[in-house]
Order: C-alpha cells, then structure tokens, then sequence
C-alpha cells in the first residue's frame, strides 16, 4: 500500500443470503446468495477522482455502501489511511464517519423533507458535537453554503428542501457532506435526476470543492460520458467484479476487456450521421443473475470472443495490459 | 421542534382543517366542553357538588325525583319550579333596643301543582325568636311557624315549613272543613304546602284546588341587642327542579353534569395522551430496531393486545380500592397497543427513506433517528389516534362505574348513571335521570370522533409531509 | 405524401388555483410518414405535455386552449372523448408513456395484460388476438413464451419491449415515446433503440421521441425539434441541429453541455440558472435570460420562428438580424 493511497479495498465480497424452500434445505444444498459485490480490490489515491462505473446490478451501489460502512462485508478487508477499519468498534466509527461521507442520487429524498436548510446542515455538527457554541457552528454552516456557491447564504437557511431547484438541493446535500471536514466522499449518481444543463454546472462545483478541500472522491456512475470527464482513474464492474481498470484514456479511449467494449460501443452521442444504421453492439444475451453467477469469467456467455477456457474455474484475475491499466481476461492477447 | 417550524405546520395544518365540516363542529363542542370547566362555577347552582354528592344533607331542600323545570312548557296543568328568592322587603320597628324586623317575601304560584316546601334561611348570631306567616291572595293570611332560632357565627339556619308547620297548618285546614272530613284525615299523610296554596274551603283537604295569585312569606324577626342576623332568602321547593330535574337522592342532576365534564376530559385525554405517545415510541421502535428485537416487541404486543381490558379491570377494581387514579392507569397499560400495528408499518417505511440512510452515513445513532426524524413525521397520525382514544376511554369507566367498581368519590357520568340503575330510575320512568349522562358520553365521543376523523382525513398516513 | 401529422399553433394550459400554466404555447410542426421525429428540451419545457396533448389526454387541470391537430388531415381537437377513444387513441396514435414498463400490473400474466389492452380496442376472437400478440412479440424480439411470464420476471429491457408491443399491435400510424429508454441500462438502451430503427423501417411507422438526452436524439431522429419553456425554439434535420450550424443559442448550449465518451473534454460548459416558472414567463424570448448572447429585442418581444436554411428554422432575434 502505497503512502498515497487513502482507501485501500482488498477482495471485498457482499453476499445477501436467499431464502430456501424447505425442499432445497433438506437436500442439502448450498443455500444460495445474491452475490451483489464478489472479490472486488482498487485503491482510491490522496486527492483523486475515482470512478466505479457499471451497468444496474453491477454491485457499484453496493460497493459504495460497503465503503460507507452501511453495510458489513461478508469477507474482504477495508483499509483508510493506512489503518484497517473492516471491523470497528463504535467510536472508531464515529470517527469514520467523520472522514468519510456520502452524497445521494436523489436530491430532494437525502434530506427530511421537514427540515429547513439550517436543520439540515446543522445535523452533523450536532452528531458529533462539533462546535464549541452556536456561533462556531453558524460559521461552518456558512462556509460549507458558501463553498458550494449557494450564496447569500441567510437566502437559504431557512428554506425547506422543496423550495429548492434540484441543483440547489444538491449543492445542499454536498455542504452537509464537507461540513465535516471529510477525507473521502462517496458519490452515487449524484447528477442523474438533475437536469442536462445544471449537471455540468454541479459537477463543476463538486470539482472546485475537490480542488480547493483536497478531497478524494468515489464516484459512482452508469454515465460512462461523465466519467470520461469527471474522474481521474475508474473501474468498469460488471456482475460484482471489476473487469478492467485504468485512467479514463485508456479505459474509455482504448478499452481492452470485452464488456468495456460493448459499453463504450453502445453509448450514444450528439453527433449527425447516425440515424440510418443500426448500432453494432459486441455482445449477446442478457445480464444473468446475481444469484446464479456464471463458472469461470462471469462475462463469458455474453463475450462474443468467449473460447472455451472462459467457461473454466477459476475466473480471470486483472492482468496488467499498460501503464496503471488492467483487465480480467484471459484471452486479452487474441483480442 | 423549534417554535418557527411549529408556527408554520400548525398554520398549514389550521387550513385543511377549516376545510372540513365534521371538524370545525367537533372542535365547537370540544371548545364548549373546555368553557364549561372553566365557567362551571358559574354554571351550576350547587357550587360544592364534587364534594358532596354523597352528602344527603346538601341536596336536603331539593325535591325528590322532580323533572326539570322545562317540562311544564309542555304540561298543561304546571307545577311549581324550585326557586331560591333574595329578594325583600324589608321593615324595622324599633323599641327599647329591641328591634322587630320584618321581611316580605314576594311568591307567586301560578301552578296548578304548589311547591313541596317553603325553607327560611337566614345567618349571623344570637338568640332570635321568630315568626313566619303566609299572606294568601284570598286575603287570609296564617301563621305557619314561631319559633326561636340559635345562631352561631357562620351558620346557616334553616326552617322548613313541611317539617315545622304541620300543626299549624292542621289547624288552619279543621277551620275550613267539615267535622266529617277532618276525621277521615290522615294527620302523617297532610302535605302542608298543598292546604296553604290550594283554595279554602270544603273538600280542601282530600281534593286541594291550587289558589293561585299572589302570595307573600312574612317572616318577623325579633332581634335583641346582642343578636344579628343576616343573608336570609326563601327556598321554595318546586314539584320541577333545575335544569336537568334531580334525582332520588335529591341531587341536581345538572350540576352533576356539569361537573363530569372536567372528569371525562381529565379521563380521556389522561388516558389517550399516555398511551398513544408509548404506543407510537413503541411501535416505531420495533420497526427501527428490527430482526429478533422487533419480533420480540411483536409478540409482547400481541400478549397484550388479547387481554381484555373490561374483565382485568374489574378484577383490578374488585381488588384494590377503586380510585380513578388506579382506572386511568389500568386503562393506559391496555390502551398503548391500539396504535402499534400502524405506527409500526409507517416506521417501516419511513425507515427505508433515503434521508433516513442519510442520516445514518452522517453518523447518527438509533436514538437520534427515532426521536428526531420518525416521531415528528407520526405526531399527526398520533394526534389524530388520541382524538379516537378519548371517547373509548370515558366509555369504559362509565362501565366501570356502571358496575359499581368505579371511584365513588367523584362525579363522573358512569357514576350517574350507576345511581340512576340503583335508584331504579328507569322503572320509575325518571328519563331525566337516565338519558343525560348517556348523551353526554356520547356527545363527548362524537365531539372527540369528529376531531379525530378530520385530523385522520388530513395528516393520515403521509410520509412526504410537504 | 402529406404529412401524417401536422399540429398548428397548439397552446395547453394547466389551469391551477394559482393561474395558468402555460405549458404548450403555440407550437406548430409536422410528421412525415416513415420519420421520427425528436422532441427534446429539459424538464418542465412541455414535451410530455405535448405527447399527451395529441392523445388528447392531457392531465388535469390541463386543457387544450387553442390551435389543432390533424391525424392524416383530419383535426381530432373538436373531437368528443368517445370519438376519439374510438377512432384515434391507440387506432392512429398511440403512446409509450414515460416508465410505462413499470405500469404493468404485476398480478396479471403479461400475456392476459395484453390480451385485455387488444380486446379492449377491437372486438376479436381469442385465438385471433393470441395470434396478434405472439406476432409483435417476435416482432419486438421477445419469445412467445413471454405472455405466460410475470412482469416482476421480466429484466427492464424485455418490460420495454412488451409495452412497445403493445402500443404496435393496433397498428397506429403514429407512436409516441416518452422517454423510453432514460431507465435502462446502456446496452439494453442501445438495443432497444436499433429495435425502434428496425420497426420504422419493416412498419413504415411515424415516430415522436420526446426525451431530454440529446444524445439518444442524434441517434434516433431524422428531424429534431428543440422546446424551452413551452415554445419551439429551433427545429431542424439532424444533420443541421448536430452538424456544428445549430441556429439558436440554446441548443447550442445544450450541446456544448452534452459530455461526448469520445472526445477528452477538460471542461464541460452549463447553462447558469434554471427554466423560467411557465406561470409567469418572462416578457420577450423565455430564454433571454439565460442568454449568453442575449439583446435589447429579446428582452421585450417575442421572437418568430424564422428559417435559417430549407428545413431549418429558429426562433431567435439573433437569426433575424445576424
């Protein structure tokens, strides 16, 4: 682990239980799991964008979370900052808490619809009892509104969260999230429900802040376009793994693992010309699923360069094609 | 929930509710209820009811199982209605430091039925011998009592002509009536007020016809240097008493009444108030808290909520001395499971909002997320479940009390209605008695059930509370 | 050939207590059989309220105010409920409504579901409709096994293409889709979207695409008409509104904002504000105030649509005087 890094996931794995019947329990059989996140490693490097992108059902989600320790891992460790929080007690989760936050995909459900804006971002400075008085932490409100642009800042305090434009909310969600002072934020799909033209406008924001704090972020996307933009290094996940990793270049310019192709060849983009031909799309069959993962690489009945070793255990590991660039597969030279 | 935030809901909340008909009269009447606690003072004639409804000698000068005063609007022959008259005349002849004062009592029966007594009271110190005579509208005029009255300093004496004018009034009838008649006369069954109101003559004293007019009380008191006396009024004990007529036991039904309501209130909203906040803080726990916790919590609810409250309460009540206080506690331990279930699938929805997981990944603890985000958002459905739970609670201590295992020393409608059961009020055909308490509890359940209904139609279950 | 469709200064208001939002105000275009044409803009421009005012099934308190609307030149705008139901709802045009798929009774068998819907429009033994159906289900490239499915069983891409089905088997000349493909995933979008391709070109149908991802719309749709806040801004072929000429400063914007996977954008431009409130427009062009390029005319009168080339108008002062 380098000195760098500032989350370290090793082998994460999250595996949600399924009920049996009472036949497939007296048979015996393996209770089945839905394998949301399966042995999944990357770190997220001091003062770097990081995005883990994917299709629904990926396991991006779910990985967030298990960052966030909302949810505990079923095997794997977490390590931040050079310490291992994997399993903590409650006060080492509390200041956790206090390094790691979270921003919502849906702007105006993040936050009590009761609360004014004052309530709202005064929460966390109550929680963990930061500030000495109410002036100190009407200060810190004030910065984080300010920090997020949403200035003057009396105009806002004492709004409720539905006399806000969906890009206001989130400017919003994104001041409780820095109020704390945090190393890491974990973003998931933060401007998916805002509209086309205010989204550049909050990813711009999200991006000063991250300059200014000097903040790492985990971006969690299905948008591959933003994620060219946005991050500095990403992950493609597909069925609780990831299958290839890398700078936005390399991985969106110059993708080597089949799935990333067929993702980059699907996405639409704004230019003339396109009408008349269908999209030629590399792939076959549907997503299966999580609970019933395919033997060898997970991708293989839908890979339409699949050769017969694909189907066999154990499944690729991440191979090294380039420069801080990776891939799961095992036929990379043939294709 | 700072005062701002509650100004703003209350004032949002205060629309919709003007909106809704069966509220606003449901809010009347509670804002009723709630003026007659407060005026009740001056509402009931009989100021020291709560205290003495037992006490036979404070309802002494009422009548007996009389209807209410309103009855003969719809009478034809009318009957006299109980009156208190203060105001004299008042004339004073003075000699040798000893003066004669005498008092002049207007009355004017114009009942074909005469009231059952006439009670001179008056107040203050001394040895005062006195004198009380009747000045009938024929012109006749007799005298009914001389005594003398021992006072003592803050007192109230009385005299009753029914008790004290009995040989008087004998005398007066043998004057007026055939040797025949007077012997067939039964001495203990002569209704003195009957003969001195009633026409003179002949056949007065088996079949009296009222003499009606103008009558005036004479009451001449011979006050000595060192007496005084003060305060005197005149009761007449009408055949038709109070507001609400008065019961067996001589009580003025309509103070009884009166004085429930502050009990019924007390009952219900005590027993709603208690129970729906452990109820809600209960319900939303076991959501929040999940997995064995909460299926714990179930099946204690479930223990509870099979009980029958009625049958346990009689056995509480049998065996401890039934206080009202013990009731309304024995009432809150059944009644906090009514709003579980609801409450509880609220809190498990509520629980999955985003916000909610928000204010766990800023760190919050279960505490916090009860307390601060779920119970605010329930406090409506509360109110409304408390509004319902009033009415249910008066009734069952009215039943309670019904069966004699209610706290007798208060005033409560069930208590009234108990004595009506026991007075026989109903073989008796004294509908007086009997149909107010009933309407009374009823009417405070529809009060509380209108409240609580327009409360439900506007704060139900709404998880996004805009 | 005529136009399939041809609206005419089509204005709905929503009537609420507050006043009248004026969501659609006097839009005019046409649809050419065999084209599809994009209706695009941001949340609240009217687009959706446009699907729907061709139905003629706009959502109270909503009403058409003004203007008409001719299905193969016949107006259907005095039309009463019953005839419209009759002759033109799901008969000539017929709607993909904005997460449709998810609108499927989960307690019923797809198949039933369909069943009911094509039984519903037109009276027809049972086996002739069980044969209408397995036929669009191929069509829409699904199995027939699919009407004995569940819809909690189907993945959101087979859920899109059985409400596609839907809207085809009463064989419309027109279909609407409102956001058809904003909930799926990438790859099941660009299915469904080469799907959409190859039943326009087997079917020889009219389609209206209203979304609000400019990049679905360059794939989809031959001529493109761009709303803001309840007016026709630009409209053009895609060639002339993606090709680099766009005539009116929003589109242009709205480009400039599109992130594209293929190019290395360093800074991705926005649109500072926000959509007027359509209960109280600005005076003059809505969008003047957001304007970069904004000019004393914007600001007090309204701009016409002009045409820039053949086939391409803008309503933007900038165009009539350069």
């Amino acid at each position: 682990m380098a000195e760098r890094d500032l989350l370290v996931v090793k082998d994460l794995k999250k595996w949600f239980p399924v009920r049996r019947s009472l036949g497939q329990w007296m048979a015996g059989t393996e209770r089945p799991a839905v394998r949301a996140v399966d042995g999944v490693s990357f770190e997220i490097r001091k003062q770097e964008i990081f995005g883990l992108v994917g299709e629904s059902g990926c396991g991006k989600t779910t990985t967030g979370k298990l960052v966030m320790k909302l949810l505990e891992p079923s095997s794997g460790t977490l390590e931040f900052d050079g310490m291992d929080v994997t399993r903590v007690t409650a006060e080492e989760l509390a200041r956790y808490r206090r390094n790691v936050q979270m921003i919502f995909q849906d702007p105006y459900a993040s936050m009590n619809p009761r609360f004014k804006i004052r309530e709202v971002l005064d929460e966390p400075l109550s929680i963990h009892k930061v500030g000495a008085d109410g002036r100190e932490r009407a200060d810190r409100i004030a910065r984080a509104l300010s920090e997020v642009k949403l200035t003057p800042v009396e105009e806002y305090l004492d709004r409720f969260p539905h006399m806000l434009s969906g890009g206001q909310r989130q400017r919003v969600a994104t001041a409780r999230t820095l109020i704390l002072s945090p190393h890491l934020l974990v973003a998931d799909e933060p401007v998916s429900m805002i509209d086309l033209s205010t989204r550049a406008e909050i990813l711009h924001m999200m991006k000063d802040v991250q300059r200014d704090l000097g903040l790492s972020y985990l971006y969690i996307t299905h948008d591959l376009s933003t994620a060219r933009y946005f991050t500095d290094r990403l992950a493609v996940m597909y069925l609780g793994r990831i299958v290839e990793i890398g700078r936005p270049d390399d991985v969106i310019g110059a993708p080597r693992h089949p799935y990333t192709r067929a993702l980059i060849a699907a996405v639409c983009e704004p230019v003339p010309g396109k009408v008349s031909t269908c999209r030629e799309i590399p792939i076959k069959g549907e997503i299966p699923s999580a609970a019933d993962i395919p033997p060898g690489c997970r991708f293989h009945p839908r890979c339409v360069f699949a050769g017969p070793e694909c189907a066999q255990e154990p499944g690729p590991e991440l191979t090294e094609v380039g420069a801080d660039h990776g891939a799961a597969c095992k036929r990379l030279s043939e294709i | 929930m700072n005062g701002g935030r509650l100004l703003y809901w209350l004032k949002d909340f205060w629309s919709e509710f003007r909106k809704v008909k069966s509220g606003l009269v449901g809010l009347a009447f509670l804002l009723l209820f709630l003026l007659s606690v407060v005026l009740e003072p001056l509402l009931i004639p009989f100021p020291e009811t709560n205290k003495r409804w037992s006490d036979i000698t404070y309802w002494d000068e009422n009548p007996r199982s009389a209807p209410p005063f309103w009855t003969n609007w719809f009478t034809g022959k009318k009957s006299a209605v109980t009156e208190r008259i203060r105001s004299f005349k008042a004339e004073e002849r003075q000699s040798d430091g000893v003066t004669l004062r005498n008092l002049t009592f207007p009355y004017e029966d114009s009942f074909e039925y005469p009231p059952y007594d006439l009670i001179v009271h008056f107040s203050g110190k001394g040895s005062v011998p006195f004198l009380v005579a009747l000045q009938r509208p024929d012109g006749e005029a007799l005298e009914l009592i001389r005594a003398q009255a021992d006072l003592t300093e803050g007192e109230d004496f009385h005299v009753s002509v029914d008790k004290e004018a009995r040989d008087a009034v004998m005398e007066y009838v043998r004057s007026k009536e055939s040797e025949e008649a007077m012997s067939r006369l039964n001495r203990s069954a002569l209704v003195p007020t009957e003969m001195i109101f009633a026409e003179a003559g002949p056949g007065m004293a088996a079949k009296p016809i009222a003499l009606k007019g103008n009558y005036r009380v004479i009451v001449t008191l011979m006050i000595l240097p060192d007496a005084e006396v003060k305060d005197p009024f005149l009761v007449v004990s009408g055949r038709v008493s109070g507001i609400l007529g008065t019961d067996s036991s001589k009580r003025d039904i309509w103070s009884g009444i009166v004085a429930g309501v502050k009990w019924a209130l007390l009952i219900g909203l005590l027993t709603a108030f208690v129970s729906v906040s452990v109820g809600v803080v209960y319900g939303i726990m076991s959501a929040y808290l999940g997995g064995w916790k909460d299926s714990l919590m179930q099946r204690i609810f479930e223990l509870f909520i099979s009980v029958p409250l009625l049958p346990i309460l009689i056995v509480m009540s049998a065996v401890f001395k039934p206080s009202i206080w013990t009731i309304i506690v024995m009432m809150c331990a059944f009644f906090w499971v009514r709003p579980v279930k609801t409450v509880r699938s609220m809190a498990l929805q509520i629980k999955e909002e985003t916000y909610i997981e928000a204010s766990r990944a800023l760190g919050a603890g279960s505490g916090r997320i009860i307390f601060r985000h779920m119970v605010p958002l329930l406090i409506p459905y509360a109110f409304a479940v408390m509004a319902l739970d009033v009415p249910s609670a008066v009734v069952y201590e009215a039943t309670v009390s019904l069966i004699g295992l209610g706290d007798a020393t208060i005033v409560t409608w069930g208590q009234i209605l108990r004595g009506a059961l026991t007075g026989g009020a109903v073989l008796g055909g004294l509908w007086w008695w009997v149909v107010p308490p009933g309407i009374m509890i009823a009417l405070m359940g529809m009060t509380f059930a209108f409240v609580g209904f327009a409360m439900d139609k506007i704060l139900h279950p709404k998880l996004r509370t805009r | 050939m005529g136009s399939v469709l041809e609206v005419r200064n089509l204005r709905l208001y929503y009537h609420t207590g507050k006043g009248a939002v004026r969501a659609v105000d006097d839009v005019s275009f046409s649809l050419a059989e065999g084209e599809t044409l994009g209706l695009v803009g941001e949340s609240g421009c009217g687009k959706t309220t446009m699907g729907l005012a061709l139905l003629k099934m706009p959502t109270p308190p909503g009403r058409i105010e003004g203007g008409s609307i001719l299905i193969d030149g016949r107006d259907i705008v005095p039309l009463g409920e019953t005839a419209v139901r009759r002759t033109v709802r799901w008969v000539k045009i017929s709607m993909v409504f904005q997460g449709a798929m998810n609108c499927l009774t989960p307690v019923y068998t797809v198949g039933r579901q369909m069943l009911e819907t094509l039984r519903n429009h037109k009276t027809m033994a049972r086996d002739e409709a069980e044969r209408i159906i397995a036929m669009y289900l191929g069509l829409v490239g699904l199995s027939p096994e699919t009407v004995r499915r569940y819809p909690h069983e189907l993945s959101g891409g087979m859920k899109q293409r059985v409400v596609i089905a839907m809207a085809l088997f009463l064989e419309p000349r027109i279909v609407i889709l409102d956001e058809p493909t904003t909930a799926l995933d990438v790859i099941v979008q660009a299915q469904i979207i080469n799907l959409l391709k190859e039943l326009k070109r087997s079917l020889k149908l009219s389609f209206l695409f209203i979304t609000h991802d400019l990049a679905t719309e360059a794939e989809v749709a031959d001529r493109i008409l761009v709303m803001y806040a309840g007016r026709v801004a630009e409209i053009g072929t895609n060639q002339q509104i993606f090709g680099g000429g766009s005539g009116h400063p929003y589109t242009r914007r709205l480009l400039a904002a599109t992130p594209r996977i293929h190019e290395k954008v360093s800074e991705l431009s926005f649109i500072p504000g926000a959509p007027p409130d359509l209960l109280d427009p600005p005076t003059g062009c809505r969008f003047h105030v957001r304007c970069p390029e904004v000019m004393d005319r914007c600001r007090t009168e309204m701009p016409p649509l002009v045409q820039v080339e053949d086939g391409h108008a803008s309503a933007c002062w900038r165009c009539v005087h350069g």
